[in-house]
This record gives structure tokens, C-alpha cells and sequence, in this order.
């Protein structure tokens, strides 16, 4: 059974939300971090218009599975979450025929600027499908769906909950019962089966279930739709549009301003009286009366006896369904009209030069390939090439453009801005303030002081221990006390190459007070091994940073990648930093990604460093390909051959080289 | 010879064609400059305030309860949003303080935009766009969720980054860029969030951490690396001179962001409404920004 489902916009307000079973925030948070913001999940190949949530791939978060669609100009975002273990084949209708809905009755509110307020009343719709969908979903395969029923027991059969009723007041009752005929009727008249006389005796009941549990409502039609003699849906239905019925003498409100409101609502409409009681009284009867008007208008209609009778539920939602529907059928058919796509094609010229032009794919494909081919020139590996396009095509499809605004400029901007946000870390990379955090604790926390571990891997001769040193030197010059520690036990002369930089490194930082020592213990010992014992050495002599120099590897050996894993265990450090080489092409990605997983489950890379930049110029794509691989930061690069040519990365440095055109 | 003067008997004559024409460009050019000069002066955007802190400290809350007065669940945001919230009854804006208690005007409640910001860390653009784009920025409310600001906590580190960064910009407002000096005095509120928490730091507290927090991240930066680009290419124009608060003071405190005309006040509340002080006092002090 579904746990909860959730529309919500990019900004972050839940608009509407249904949840079944108590299910932590979290869950839809790490949704949005992870897939929208993070991109960590690829999505799909869909870059349609509107993406089903077919097509989009679910997400899974500690026993749930989430499936989700957007809508891109509204901004907004359908999540249903269920657990992991239940296999619901509806689940993708749901949320797709949940958006169609949505969009299509709100819309026009989701507009509005300047609020977050939309007043929905959607529960009714979302239960009518919820109970349309599992009916049609039991008729295919009854079992699925009764291994998904929840483990609740069954509410006790008509009778009984006859009794339970409260008692309305006479008048109410006759009124109400009066609409109810009608209204079975009237519902009776639309849906294919079902007999009066079993309707009418399930709808009170229906109202007091769907008022206890909805779980239990939803089993209860099923368990009718099992047996054909009772017609319970029937019943379910007009149960929840009777419900605002009932309410409405109790409440003494109108029947034209609160015709579809109950309980849940009333305090959203209350909301809509300004908060904090700003506007005056007389605004809020005008706002009254509008939403009067619309409702009365979209929903219901009035008897002959001057009562309000709500439309049938069924028929206005197949009837937006199949109108979506169709306008897809019809946009389909009018592109392909040979006189239609003259046209269209004239009045695309133009619009190209001027601007206000909604942007289509076929619009974008050219100019797509041209960035892509742009993007590859500098370097950066084709899968991310891809990938960014793909993402900014998704972006662009159905935005309209400004004025005097090209496509081309519109795309540079597009792509800029995902560039900007695939470059930027997600948490800051300060290193001193990391290293002062655990090398000298505040003694506030209950930390201990530890020295703070880095360790540096690679494929061969990219610049580890160059580029090890270059940190060390940094560290040095901000007066840490560091061990280099030369995990290299295999290559012939590495421990003697540290052990020149070392010197070097004494030599220029001795009159500063820095201090630095290497680790050695020469060749042909477990490089692990090495690692922890250094490690342990250096919390005795107390220093601060520990930088282990590692040997390079094969990213696509698996002998020479499993020892890493090892390596992280004992040696656990607070840092793993890869070093890549700004030249390297298409490999990147793949190195990035192998040496990612190599360090086992539990632990990944913490930052790149991207040496040589200073020798490629403009085709700095390597950094771009690194870091859509893994969703890694790059925490340096390495600009030039001498121990202070280490920098920062500046995204907007990275940026403009990746977009400039020579 | 003849032609000339032909044209100039052209031209003078009272033809029907230039009768026309000087009729439209007798209605049209004071239409032209009316809507010229109000265009330009016109447009009276509200006052706004911008909701900024990093994440999951409840801003999107705080600009739901601020605009409905109840509380509506919120996840993570992607997008920026501005809301149009009104001050309540009890609050007066500060340009009203000088009204007569009778005055008509004051029944008319005082609207604002409050803007929020994702506080994601790679979304942050959105906020210091906005921060550097002010459109009649009134004030800035940074929300720190008080309940993670402990001692060698991550969140610590993560927020002081952000308000730093924050406060860095505000400085830099004065220094160079036109635009920016445009915005004077912009008050900084930090509201510390979430006090209904058991662990939630006391306001002064929050202050006292944030501040030390910032000496030491100012110290870092000072001491870190260059970015790439600035060896690079001769794109070096921005000069060093980022050091946030006064010049070779031992400590940051927030006082010292006076001189830049940035005056930072924390204050603590919470937003959902649970024991401890509320959102009173945030109220009072957007009421005396307006």
C-alpha cells in the first residue's frame, strides 16, 4: 500500500499531501538533494516534454521507493513513496493521472506570484483514483495487490457502522438523504454497473469509514469489487462527496462559498483570511465570493430545489484525463500537417531573431550538438558531454525565450548555470579549518586531538607525490607539523624521491618553524601496514597532518584496486584524494569512477586534485568529466611545477574557460 | 534653382500630410514622456526581506508561517520564492512610528516581500544573486538552526562559512561596487531557530559561537590558497582585501560590521510554535526595518 503521496513545489512548500503511514521528511528530502539538486541518480533517457513517472527511474531510500514526475513550468513535483518490498504496478498511473489532475485544476492559482497559498480540495479526487486504479490493478492480478493490503482488520460490515452513525438532527437528515438520492443517481446514471438498491444502503456507512481510515475504506472496495453482489465504489464515492453535506449546517456555512470544503479544509480557508488578520473584513467576503463562483462553476450545479449538487467525480476526472489526452494526440497531429509546419516553420525564423519563442527539441537539437561538440573540443569525456546537454535540453524544452533572445544564447546560459552547479561543492572545502577541527579540538567538544590523515592516490605518474608535496608545503607554511609517509613500497626509487622532497621542504620552511619528517620503511612491505603504523607513530610524536603517498595504480586492475580497500581500513583516513591529470581524455571518467569504489561500501573519494592544468590551456573538461562521474568535488589544481603552484578551484575561473570559444 | 525653391514652397505650404503629422507628434511625444519619466521613477516595488541561512534551518517554514500564521510542512527547496506577507495588527512598521494613533493609513497593514533562498550548498548563487541585486531590500534575516551550533559540530562550521561569506559581500558592497552602494544600512538579523529544542543554544550563546567561529574562518581564509585564475591570467583584479570585520583585530565581532554600515543583531525563536520565546520579536524587528 502507498505511504504517503506529496505535490510539492521547487521552492519547498508541500502543497498537498496524503500520508497513509507516519513517514519521516527525510525521505522526500534526500529525494530532492540527491536527484534534483545533486543529480546523483542519472535520470532516464525520457527528455520528452513531460516525463512519466515511468521514465523516471524510482528511488530508493532506506525501505522506501519513491517514484516521482515534475513539471517543469510549474515547478512542480509529485513524489509517491511506498516500501521497497511492495511491487505496485499502478504506482506510475497514479502519479502520472495525479499530475494531469492537479495541474489541470490548479493550475492557474500555481501562477499567481508572490504566494505559496493554493487552495485544494484534492483529496477527493486522489482517493477516487487511488480506488480506480487498485480496482483495475486487482481485475489484472488479484494477488499482487492483496499481498500489498495492509494487515489491518477488516471494519465490521454494514450494519454495525449503521448504528455507529451519530444521529443527525431530522431536517438535516431528510436534506441530506434528499442529495444523496440525487447524487446516487445521478452517479449511478454514469458508471456502468451497479444497482440503487445496493447503493444506498453502503453510503453512510462509506462515510464513516472513509472518515475513520482510508486504508480500511480502499480493502473494504476491494473486497466489494470481489464480490459483484454488493457495488461498494458506488458507495465510497458518494460517501466523500457527501461528507461537505453533512458539514455545512454544522458549520453554518453557505452552500455556495463552501461547496466541496470539509473538515481539513476549513482550516486552510482560514488561512486565506490573511494571516495575522491583515486585510480587512470586506476583502476577505470578496475573496469569499470569488472562490464561490469558481467553485459553483467548476464543480457542481444546482437542483431545481435550489440545492447544490457536486458534478460526478468520475466523469470531470476521465473527462481531464482524456482531454490531456487528447491535446497530446492533437499537438502530435498538428506538427506533422504539411501546411502546419510551414508555417510553424516561417514564424519559428522569426521568432528565432525576436525572441518568445517556446522552445521545442527540434528547435534545440542543432545547436545542442554544436555545445556538445564544444564541450568535447575541451576535453571534456563524451558521457558528461552528454549528460550536461541532456540536462540543459531538459531544462530549455518548453521554456520560452526572452526578447531578442537567440536560442544559442539561451543554451550558453543554460549550460553555464549547470556547469556552475556541477563544479560547486555541496559543502564547503576549507582543509585548514577540517584539519584545526581534529588536529586541535576545541575543548568544548569531547574529541580527542588526533592527527589528521591524508592520503593520496592515482593512476601512474599523474603527480601524486608532486602534488603531495605541494600540500605539504602548504600545510607547512601554515605551520603544521607533518609526516610524509611513502606508502610506495613497490615502484623503485619513490621512498628516495619523498625523501628529496622532504628535504627540499625542510629547507625552505625551516626558518618559518614549519616542521616535516618522512616515514619510511622501505621496499617490498604491505603498504597498509606502513599506513597504520605511521599513523599510530604520528599521534605519539603528536603531529598534526600525516600526508601517506601511495603507489600508482591501473584503475582497471582489480588486483592492484583491492588492496585499497584494505588500505582505507587501516590506515582510516580523514581524506582520500585522488589526482588526475588535466590531460587525460575520456579515461577520466572511468578512472574516477573505478578508484571511487575501490576504497569498498563505506567509503568514497573526498576531492580531486587535478594536476597539469597549467599544460592544457582552455581544455580544462577533465574537471567537469571528474566530477560528474563520481559527485566529487575537485579540492585543487595543480597550476604550474613549483611547490606553491597549487590552487583552488574557482568555479567561475573553470566556467568561463570551459564556455570560451577558441 | 528652381528646385530648391520649389521643395522650400513644399515644405512650407500647409499640406494636409504634414498637418497630420505634426498633430501626432503633438499627442504623442507628451504620452512618450509620461510614460518615460514614471517608468523610470515609478514602479514602486515593495519593500522586501531576504531569508537566507544554510540548510534545513527552516527558512521555507518561517515564509509559510509569516504568510499564513500556521505552519505548513516544507521539504528542501530548489527555487528561490518571494511571498507578499503583510506586518500584523500589533506591529507598526518603523516609517508609520510618526502617524498619529488615528491616522487611516495605519489600518492599511503594511505589506513586504519576504524572499527565500535555497540553502543547499550549490545553490547558494540564488541568495548572494539576490544579495547583489537588491531591489529595495529592506533588511536580511539569516536563520541558523541553534540546535546544531556546539562546539566542533559540522553545522557550526557549515554556518559560519555561509554567514561570513554573507557578511563578506555586505562588506564589500562599500568598497567597490555601484550597485551595491545603493543599499545603505542594511540591518542582518540572525535568527536563531529552533529553540524549542532541548539542545538549542541560547541567543547570546549563538552570538558568542558565531562570532568565534568566524575569527577562525577568516584567519583560514586568509591564510589559504589563491583560487585558480588569479596566477593565471591578469583577471586579477580582485585585491586582496578580504578580510571580514575591522583590520587586525584579534577577535571578529559583529559590532565591528557597524562600520560598513551592517548591523547584525541575533535573536531566538522558533518557528513551529513550541515552548521558548517565538517569532515575536522577529515580527518587531521586520516591523522596524518596513
Amino acid at each position: 500500500m502507498l505511504d504517503s503521496f506529496e505535490i510539492l513545489t521547487t521552492s519547498g512548500v508541500v502543497l498537498w499531501s496524503k500520508s497513509y503511514t507516519s513517514i519521516s521528511p527525510s525521505i522526500v528530502n534526500s529525494l530532492i538533494t540527491n536527484v534534483f539538486i545533486e543529480e546523483r541518480t542519472l535520470p532516464g533517457a525520457g527528455i520528452a516534454d513531460d516525463i512519466s513517472a515511468a521514465n523516471n527511474p524510482p528511488y530508493k531510500h532506506d525501505l522506501h521507493t519513491l517514484k516521482w514526475t515534475t513539471v517543469k513550468e510549474l515547478g512542480l513535483i509529485f513524489v509517491a513513496v511506498y516500501r521497497s518490498l511492495l511491487h505496485l504496478s499502478w504506482i506510475d498511473k497514479l502519479v502520472d493521472n495525479i499530475r494531469t489532475i492537479f495541474v489541470d485544476l490548479y493550475g492557474d492559482q500555481l501562477k499567481k506570484p508572490h504566494t505559496t497559498l493554493v487552495e485544494c480540495h484534492f483529496d477527493e479526487y486522489f482517493d477516487q483514483q487511488i480506488r480506480e486504479l487498485e480496482k483495475t490493478s486487482l481485475n489484472q492480478d488479484p494477488r499482487s495487490t492483496e499481498s500489498a493490503a495492509p494487515d489491518e482488520v477488516a471494519p465490521p460490515l454494514t450494519p454495525k457502522v449503521f448504528a455507529d452513525e451519530p444521529p443527525p438532527l431530522p431536517g438535516l437528515l431528510s436534506r441530506g438523504q434528499s442529495n444523496n438520492n440525487y447524487r446516487d443517481s445521478a452517479s449511478n446514471g454514469s458508471t456502468p454497473v451497479g444497482t440503487p438498491d445496493a447503493s444506498r444502503p453502503t453510503t453512510p456507512a462509506g462515510h464513516l469509514l472513509t472518515g475513520k481510515a482510508k486504508p480500511g475504506g480502499s480493502r473494504r472496495s476491494r473486497k466489494a469489487a470481489n464480490t459483484p453482489t454488493v457495488y461498494a465504489s458506488s458507495g465510497d464515492e458518494s460517501s466523500s462527496k457527501k461528507r461537505p453535506m453533512k458539514n455545512e449546517p454544522k458549520k453554518g456555512r453557505k452552500w455556495t462559498a463552501e461547496g466541496m470544503a470539509d473538515e481539513d479544509d476549513d482550516t486552510v480557508l482560514d488561512y486565506s483570511l490573511p494571516a495575522n488578520g491583515a486585510t480587512s473584513g470586506e476583502d476577505e467576503a470578496k475573496d469569499r465570493l470569488g472562490a464561490a463562483e469558481i467553485d459553483q462553476a467548476t464543480w457542481g450545479s444546482k437542483t431545481g430545489k435550489g440545492q447544490f449538487v457536486l458534478k460526478d467525480l468520475d466523469d470531470q476526472v476521465n473527462s481531464i484525463l482524456t482531454s490531456a489526452d487528447a491535446k497530446k494526440v492533437d499537438s502530435a497531429a498538428t506538427s506533422t500537417g504539411l501546411f502546419g509546419s510551414g508555417m510553424s516553420a516561417i514564424g519559428g525564423l522569426f521568432r528565432n531573431v525576436v525572441g518568445g519563442k517556446t522552445l521545442t527539441k527540434e528547435d534545440l537539437d542543432k545547436a545542442m550538438k554544436g555545445m556538445e561538440d564544444h564541450l568535447l573540443k575541451k576535453n571534456v569525456a563524451r558521457e558528461a558531454a552528454i549528460r550536461l546537454c541532456e540536462g540543459v535540453e531538459r531544462e530549455l524544452i518548453g521554456v520560452k525565450t526572452g526578447n531578442f533572445e537567440s536560442v544559442q544564447a539561451k543554451i550558453q546560459v543554460a549550460m553555464e548555470s549547470s556547469l556552475r552547479k556541477i563544479l560547486t561543492p555541496t559543502s564547503s572545502l576549507d582543509l585548514l579549518r577540517e584539519i584545526d577541527a581534529i588536529s586541535s579540538p576545541s575543548p568544548l567538544s569531547l574529541q580527542k586531538k588526533r592527527p589528521y590523515v591524508i592520503s593520496i592516490v592515482g593512476v601512474n605518474g599523474v603527480g601524486k607525490s608532486t602534488n603531495l608535496s605541494k600540500i605539504g608545503f602548504f600545510l607547512l607554511q601554515n605551520k603544521y607539523k607533518v609526516l610524509v609517509v611513502a606508502c610506495d613500497t613497490f615502484r623503485s626509487g619513490a621512498v628516495e624521491q619523498l625523501a628529496v622532497h622532504v628535504r627540499n621542504l625542510k629547507e625552505l620552511t625551516a626558518r618559518e618553524g614549519g616542521q616535516v619528517e618522512l616515514y619510511q620503511k622501505g621496499y617490498g612491505k604491505d603498504a597498509a601496514n606502513v599506513a597504520k603504523d605511521a599513523v599510530t607513530f604520528a599521534a605519539q610524536e603528536e603531529f598534526d597532518v600525516v600526508l601517506i603517498d601511495t603507489a600508482g595504480r591501473r584503475h582497471n586492475d582489480q588486483r592492484l584496486m583491492s588492496s585499497l580497500e584494505k588500505f582505507a581500513k587501516f590506515a582510516q583516513p580523514d581524506k582520500i584524494l585522488m589526482v588526475g591529470e588535466a590531460l587525460v581524455g575520456t579515461d577520466s571518467v572511468a578512472q574516477a569512477r573505478n578508484f571511487n569504489t575501490a576504497f569498498g561500501t563505506d567509503r568514497s573519494l573526498d576531492g580531486f586534485i587535478i594536476s597539469k592544468c597549467d599544460t592544457v590551456g582552455d581544455m580544462v573538461g577533465t574537471l567537469v568529466s571528474m566530477v560528474h562521474a563520481t559527485n566529487v568535488p575537485v579540492l585543487f589544481v595543480g597550476v604550474g611545477q613549483h611547490y606553491s603552484d597549487l590552487r583552488n578551484l574557482s568555479v567561475k575561473w573553470a566556467v568561463e574557460k570551459l564556455l570560451s570559444s577558441n | 534653382m528652381a528646385s530648391t525653391s520649389d521643395w522650400a514652397q513644399a515644405l512650407l505650404s500647409p499640406s494636409p500630410l504634414g498637418l497630420v503629422i505634426a498633430i501626432l507628434l503633438a499627442i504623442s511625444i507628451p504620452l512618450f514622456l509620461h510614460s518615460v519619466v514614471f517608468r523610470a521613477s515609478g514602479l514602486t516595488t515593495l519593500p522586501s526581506i531576504l531569508l537566507i541561512g544554510p540548510s534545513d534551518s527552516g527558512k521555507t517554514s518561517l515564509l509559510t508561517l509569516f504568510e499564513r500564521g500556521t505552519n505548513a510542512s516544507t521539504h528542501t527547496s530548489q527555487a528561490p520564492i518571494s511571498v507578499e506577507c503583510s506586518l500584523p495588527v500589533s506591529n507598526t512598521a518603523g516609517s508609520d512610528k510618526y502617524r498619529s494613533a488615528h491616522d487611516p493609513t495605519n489600518q492599511a497593514h503594511k505589506k513586504f516581500l519576504l524572499i527565500d533562498t535555497p540553502g543547499h550548498g550549490k545553490l547558494r548563487h540564488h541568495a548572494l544573486d539576490n544579495l547583489t541585486n537588491p531591489q529595495n531590500l529592506k533588511g536580511l534575516i539569516f536563520i541558523v538552526d541553534a540546535a546544531t551550533l556546539s562546539a566542533g559540530d559540522e553545522g557550526l562550521r557549515q554556518t559560519a562559512d555561509y554567514l561570513h561569506d554573507t557578511l563578506l559581500i555586505l562588506q564589500k558592497r562599500m568598497a567597490g561596487n555601484k550597485a551595491l552602494k545603493a543599499l545603505k544600512d542594511l540591518p542582518v538579523l540572525i535568527a536563531a531557530n529552533k529553540m524549542d529544542l532541548f539542545t538549542a543554544l541560547p541567543a547570546a550563546l549563538v552570538k558568542s559561537t558565531l562570532e568565534s567561529e568566524i575569527t577562525k574562518v577568516r584567519v583560514s581564509r586568509s591564510k589559504g590558497l589563491l583560487d585558480s585564475g588569479i596566477g593565471m591570467d591578469e583577471g586579477a583584479d580582485d585585491e586582496k582585501d578580504d578580510w571580514l570585520g575591522e583590520v587586525g583585530s584579534q577577535d571578529f565581532k559583529f559590532y565591528q560590521m557597524e562600520e560598513f554600515d551592517v548591523t547584525v543583531e541575533v535573536i531566538g525563536g522558533n518557528v513551529t510554535g513550541g515552548e521558548g520565546p517565538t517569532v515575536e520579536k522577529w515580527w518587531s524587528w521586520i516591523s522596524e526595518r518596513l
